[in-house]
């Protein structure tokens, strides 16, 4: 069992330290100065290690509104320290909201066309 | 936060198999919304990092990247998350 634990965990940290290779690859190329490869493991690594402070800290807020479900409230609070990172967070947590809204019209709006095809047949 | 063309992001999946085994209790899990807005959030805390690092080492004049411009921003990086 811990065997797969491991493997899981191996796994996740090579997806992290990919997408964070992508990022610093990119920042490099913007700024023209190559970033090596120790940093880029450290700058995973950490991101990694943060994971664990930030999925901790999810779950007591959620413990302590009485849910089991984080939610994006939960990462809103997570998001307190820096005043830029907040209102980043915030106006992301809308962003999506809004497309969620936008969606839901989607599929009502086609539900409610196709009544009035019917009501208009019968 | 300037958007470049080619989004590079962390998957939602990854996010989510990735806080939920950090979680100390089964019953905790993470709603959709919330694995977005965390892949975000840890976009912008690797692109922190990077970003600083990369600052530190332009003040010290160094052509490359190193892990001593990481160390001396770390330690900042992690209060101000």
């Amino acid at each position: 069992m811990s065997v797969d634990a491991d493997e899981t965990r191996q796994r996740l940290k090579a997806a992290v330290h990919y997408t964070v290779g992508r990022l610093c690859q990119r920042i490099g190329e913007d700024h023209r100065r190559e970033f090596s490869r120790q940093v880029v493991a450290a700058i995973a690594e950490t991101t990694f290690r943060q994971c664990d402070v930030f999925a901790k800290d999810l779950e007591a807020f959620a413990r302590h509104a009485k849910r089991s479900m984080v939610s994006a409230d939960d990462v809103k609070l997570l998001a307190r320290r820096s005043t830029a990172l907040s209102i980043y967070i915030q106006n992301k947590s809308e962003e999506l909201a809004q497309e969620q809204r936008d969606l839901k019209k989607k599929s009502t709006g086609k539900r409610k066309s196709k009544d009035t095809e019917e009501e208009s047949r019968a | 936060m300037a958007e470049k063309g080619e989004a590079i992001c962390f998957k939602k999946e990854t996010v989510s198999k990735l806080l939920s085994s950090f979680f100390k209790e089964d019953k905790t899990k993470l709603s959709g919304d919330a694995a977005l807005l965390m892949a975000e959030m840890l976009k912008v805390f690797v692109e922190e990092a990077a970003m600083r690092s990369q600052k530190q080492a332009e003040s010290e004049d160094c052509d490359q990247v190193e892990i001593e411009h990481f160390e001396k921003i770390l330690p900042q990086l992690l209060l101000d998350f």
